[in-house]
């Protein structure tokens, strides 16, 4: 996969600082539960601060009930040049580290056959373009969650993550989130 | 200001209605510290420069703090349990909250 690691980023606060620098350390004893809802509204927010030299021109993401998610997106790709898509994805088990560190994501509609062939063929492509820990194949996305962690530069908090799981529900994915030390 | 906070503020922090903490969260007295040493480097940091003459005055409506008032998350929350202790080397902080509508 593409991407280089990245150096942790720094922040201004000194407490800051040294939380991400040693969080098992600083946080020891810590058994805690967050249930995060992230609203349509605020993930395309999220989107829409990506960066600029990202492949992706449009980006959109529209929850469901049931587990799945439709994204709109408009990319540029080799060979076909700009394509549009409306990609049903269904959520799948939760991460629990450390045993199965992969947050995965099956494509359940939006992909024709033409589509699949396109991915398959362009695979090597497709990974050297995406982030560290991020993998897209005609059936899935999915992302190793310490190995994106890393190469966003917040390695240490890795261990931390006993449990991560999203559900989606109409209009907003619901994030549980397990943090505990050793 | 990040585009995602300034998003949270705009919406009242509406979109966190649901948002669900529980559990003890621990800190090291060494976080403790220097938390407390950073606090106090505010205090007794000198006060901002004046602002220029030529520089526009902003009002309530029309200016954007850069950093949000804690109390408009907080009004929002409502604290189920919140239960603070200390260990040898530690600072325990039991919790259940949740943010309302």
């Amino acid at each position: 996969m593409g991407g280089g690691y990245a150096t942790m980023p720094s922040p201004a606060s000194p407490v800051i600082t040294s939380l991400l620098r040693e969080p098992s350390a600083a946080l020891a004893g810590t058994d805690v539960r967050l249930t995060l809802p992230l609203t349509r509204s605020l993930l395309n927010e999220i989107l829409a601060a990506r960066p600029p030299d990202t492949p992706v021109k449009q980006l959109l993401i529209d929850p469901e009930s049931g587990n799945r998610f439709r994204v709109h997106l408009t990319a540029h790709a080799p060979l076909v040049g700009s394509v549009t898509r409306r990609i049903t994805f269904a959520t799948c088990g939760p991460v629990a580290f450390p045993d199965q560190p992969w947050l995965r994501f099956d494509i359940v509609d939006g992909l024709g056959f033409l589509d699949r062939s396109l991915i398959s063929l362009l695979q090597g492509q497709i990974e050297s373009r995406l982030p560290r820990g991020v993998e897209l194949t005609s059936h899935y996305l999915r992302l190793h969650v310490p190995a994106l962690l890393n190469h966003l530069g917040y390695q240490q908090l890795a261990p931390l993550l006993h449990n991560l799981e999203v559900h989606s529900e109409a209009n907003r994915l619901i994030l549980h989130l397990h943090l505990k030390t050793d | 200001m990040h585009p995602v906070l300034q998003h949270l503020i705009d919406n009242d922090f509406s979109d966190l209605t649901g948002t669900r903490v529980e559990g003890q969260i621990a800190l090291s007295d060494d976080l403790i510290n220097l938390g407390l040493h950073e606090l106090l480097s505010q205090f007794i940091a000198p006060a901002p420069a004046p602002q220029e003459a030529t520089s526009v005055p902003t009002t309530g409506t029309g200016a954007t703090p850069s950093t949000p008032d804690p109390r408009a998350l907080l009004r929002k929350l409502d604290v189920e349990k919140l239960h603070y202790r200390t260990e040898a080397g530690r600072t325990i902080v039991e919790i259940a909250c949740a943010v309302q509508k």
